[in-house]
This record gives structure tokens, sequence and C-alpha cells, in this order.
């Protein structure tokens, strides 16, 4: 009797927990897009097409955010994945090499690095020389914050796979570049889409790292060298001002924001089952 | 002329030394098992031969191998592989591609072959050397880790025949697989060795004195004994043979 009831309290308590873990998320994607949605059907597709209208008038959009976010969100990517992937591909294959403990060491300083400590670094080494904030300052900020998600997921892949499989390409005569980017990783690629995937979602909604990067502007010329805006720039922004049209700008960029990243999401599931 | 000579071969992993000064002559075309108990080498021994053994870094090998009378270790590593194929001992095909594709990987990236018809002929070739292909002609885009255990086995021996390499090295092919599965294993080797050189290693006496036409066995990183193998096992000349052979020590 009493060895039932403590199950049974256990069981109870371990659903309790498991649903006090994930209701913060519900509530987030609840709230975005119970306050997001309406402003997108008020302001209609000009929300992703126009720009920040002036204080307390009807209209306008969040491109040049949009625009911002997603170029930096490209070249991160462009630059991180590699950078990344190679990284994590030299820390598996060579461990006990003085590099890759070294490398490996400083990932995980990154990892747990305040994101605006990378901001500030990236301040003093390219926008203070380059004299202005820009969108390739903001993007490679971004790819360091990116870095060690990619390269650690990418060892841990490498890692998973049995090591007879790496064996075994050896004896056909394959080379390690072949075994790694064609055996290894492929078969291990839920766990190395997961970590591009964490990448990619770690990028797109970071805010801190911008700030000292990007600049952030309401009306960008497009130009890669100059200052640029980024949804979670705007967001941050936009809640401080007293205008009530610019709140509902935010809930709505909010969603797009959240949109962005559920596609990235989505995909990489999809691309993972197939 | 032998197919591989072994001189004075010692090996340590780091201060543990794995290999004790092993010399042997494996003639062309038969089937020569390494047999002994685990951890006598076995495995080392045959990992020397293609030179996987290498992977491991702190690894220190001293003495020859011949392969058709030139020392491995001044060939290139490439064309050795492709002269000495090997199967291990947990069948692993790559799973991640189909029966076809398994086959054809290593074939492309070799240079051996790289039109589909070519490929194609070396795919039922080697299925067909490998008693495969009745089984699997209607699925050969199927996933290869959906074949059974014994299939993959043999998937395993296709592809590496595909290559035509002249030796073919066995770890424990049949520790991993059913009875049945095992047996087909053993008849196939019985039939590849009119073609080629097997070198086998395995824990079981049995299944050396049923496919092997040669046997050394292996003890504590020595060769103990060494010979046809009907003799080995009918007149055991060392007393430790004897009482392996006999299942006394194992």
């Amino acid at each position: 009797m009493y060895r039932r009831l403590k199950d049974d309290l256990f069981v109870l308590f371990a659903f309790a927990s498991a649903l006090l873990a994930i209701l913060p998320i519900f509530h987030i994607l609840f709230s975005v897009f119970y306050n997001g949605i309406p402003v997108l059907a008020k302001y209609g597709v000009e929300f992703l097409s126009g720009t920040l209208p002036p204080p307390n008038k009807a209209g306008g959009g969040v491109f040049p955010a949009i625009y911002g976010s997603l170029t930096m969100i490209v070249l991160s990517l462009m630059l991180g994945i590699p950078l990344g992937v190679f990284a994590g591909v030299f820390i598996a294959e060579y461990p006990s090499s003085s590099i890759s403990k070294a490398a490996r060491t400083v990932l995980v300083i990154i990892l747990e690095f305040p994101t605006i400590l990378v901001g500030l670094f990236v301040m003093a080494v390219m926008v203070i020389p380059m004299g202005r904030f820009s969108a390739i300052a903001g993007a490679f900020a971004l790819t360091i914050v990116m870095l060690p998600y990619v390269a650690t997921y990418t060892e841990q892949a490498i890692r998973s796979v049995p090591q007879h499989y790496k064996e075994v390409g050896f004896a056909l005569g394959l080379n390690r570049f072949r075994i790694v980017f064609s055996i290894t990783l492929r078969i291990a690629k839920k766990v190395f889409i997961t970590g591009l995937l964490i990448g990619m979602a770690k990028v797109s909604g970071e805010t801190a790292p911008l700030i000292f990067t990007a600049g952030n502007v309401w009306r960008s010329t497009g130009a890669l060298n100059e200052p640029a805006g980024a949804i979670p720039l705007w967001i941050y922004y936009l809640v401080q001002q007293p205008y009530s049209n610019y709140h509902e700008i935010a809930w709505g960029a909010a969603v797009v924001l959240l949109a962005i990243f559920l596609v990235i999401f989505l995909s990489a599931r999809l691309m993972v089952r197939s | 002329m032998s197919a591989i000579t072994i001189e004075k071969l010692f090996l340590r992993y780091g201060e543990q030394e794995v290999l004790r000064g092993i010399d042997l002559e494996i003639p062309e075309n038969v089937c020569f098992a390494i047999m002994g108990p685990s951890g006598c080498g076995k495995s080392s021994l045959l990992k020397v031969l293609n030179r996987l053994v290498e992977m491991n870094h702190n690894v220190k090998i001293s003495g020859d191998v011949k392969l058709f009378g030139n020392s491995i270790f001044k060939m290139d590593l490439t064309k050795l592989r492709r002269q000495v194929g090997m199967v291990f001992q947990i069948p692993n095909p790559f799973p991640h591609m189909s029966i076809y594709d398994n086959i054809t990987y290593a074939v492309k990236c070799n240079g051996i072959a790289k039109k589909k018809e070519e490929l194609d002929k070396i795919v039922e070739w080697a299925l067909k050397k490998a008693a495969l292909f009745d089984e699997v002609k209607d699925r050969l885009k199927m996933r290869a880790n959906q074949l059974s255990g014994g299939q993959m086995q043999r998937l395993c021996i296709a592809r590496a025949l595909a290559l035509k390499p002249r030796v073919m090295l066995m770890d424990e092919p049949t520790a991993n697989l059913d009875p049945i599965s095992a047996d087909k294993i053993e008849d196939l080797i019985t039939e590849l060795k009119n073609e080629y050189t097997i070198v086998m290693v395995t824990h079981s006496p049995g299944q050396a004195a049923r496919v092997s036409d040669f046997v050394a066995f292996l003890y504590m990183g020595r060769v103990i004994e060494v010979g046809k193998t009907e003799e080995v096992f009918e007149n055991p000349k060392n007393e430790l043979t004897e009482r392996y052979v006999t299942g006394r020590i194992g």
C-alpha cells in the first residue's frame, strides 16, 4: 500500500515537473501569437515590406530589420558552418594534438561567454578600425557565437559513430576526408544537423552581440559595410519607446522572428527525417 | 611464391608488447587461419597486414611483412589496401547507403570504375561472388541496414571483393552471426579460397578445422605451432596446442 503510494507520488511529481518545464515555452508561443498575429492582420503585407512609421501613425513595417537579420544570418552561416565543422572534425580526428586541446578549451569558453562581450570584442577589432557599425561586424559577432555549437556537435557526431566504420573506410582505401564527410558525418547526421540547427537558431535570435556591432538602423541602404537593423534589435529598441504603434510593431516583429526560427527548425527536422 | 611473408614481427602499444617475434609464411590461394585465445594478438597481427593497426597512434612495429615479395611498409597505403581487402567481426555495411552504393562507393573513390554500366557489372559480379545476388537483386537500392546480419556480412565481403583484392583478411567473420548464417559464410570462404588468399582470425578451433588449409596457433603474442590444418589438429607437436584444440585452454 505504502509502496504503491510512493510510486504514484513519484510519477505525479515527474509529470508535474515535466509540465512545469514546458509551460513557459507554450506561454511564450501563445503570447507572441496572441499579441502579434492581430498586428500582422492589421498591417497586412506592408508589415513585411514597409519601413518604420513615425510615432503614433498607422501603417509601416519592419523590412529593414528582416533584411538586416537575414543578411547577417546568412553571412554568419557562410562563415561559421565551414569554420565550425572543420574545427569539430579536427578536434575529433586528432584529439591528442595540442592545437585540438587548445581549440576545445577555447570553444568551451566561448560557449559560456556572455554574448555582449563577444559584441564588445568585435567592436574593438572591427567596428573601431572601420570607423562605423556594419552588417559584416554583426555577422562576424554572430559567427563567434555560433562556432562552438557547430564545432561541438560536429565533434560529438563524429565520436558517436562506432570506430569500426572508420576502420572499414580505411581498409577500403578511402582517405580521411572522405571517411569523415561521406561516412561518419552521414551516419551521425542527426547529431550533426542538430548542431547546425542549434547554431542557426542561436544566431537568429541573438540581440546582445549586435548592439555594439550592427549598430541598428531604422532605414538601411542595404550595403554590408554599413550599419544594419535586425529583428531582435528592433524589438529591443521599440518596446522602450513610449508610442503604442511601436509596441504593436514589436509584437508583430516577434511573430516574424519566431516564424524565421520555426522555418529553420522545421526544415532541418525534415532534412534529418528524409 | 608465398602470398605473405612475415619476418620477425614485433608490435607494441605503448609499453604493452602484443606480438613478440612472429615469423609466418602464408601460401597463395589458401585459407590460412590464425587461432588463439582472446588477447593473444591475433587481431593485431591481422591488422598489421593491411596496416590498419597504424590507426592507433602509440603503436610501434618492427620486423617486416612482404606481400608477394614487396614490403608493405614501403608500399603506398591506398595501393596496399586495394590488394588486401578486409572483413570485420561486426557486419558493418555503411548504414546510410544502399546495397548498390555500399559496393560502388569505394570502387568510385579508388578510381576503378566511374561509368554506370561498369559499376552495374561490378555490383552484380561482387554480389554473385559473395553468394548474395539472388537474395537482393530486386532491391539493390534498399538501405543496407535492412538486411539480416548474415546478409550484411556477405555484403561486406562483396564490398571488399569489388576492389579486386588478392588477399582477404577476415577478423572473426562469423562471431556475431547465428549458426545458419555463420555456416553460409564458412561455405563462402571455402569457395573463395580457390581464387583469393584468405587470412582468417578465429577464436574457435572448430572453425579453423572446418575451413582452413593451414593454421597457426598464437599464444601470448608468439606462434606456438603452425602447419597444415589436419596435421596440427591430429598430431599437435606442442602441448599448448593440444590443450587448445581439445578445448582445455581457450
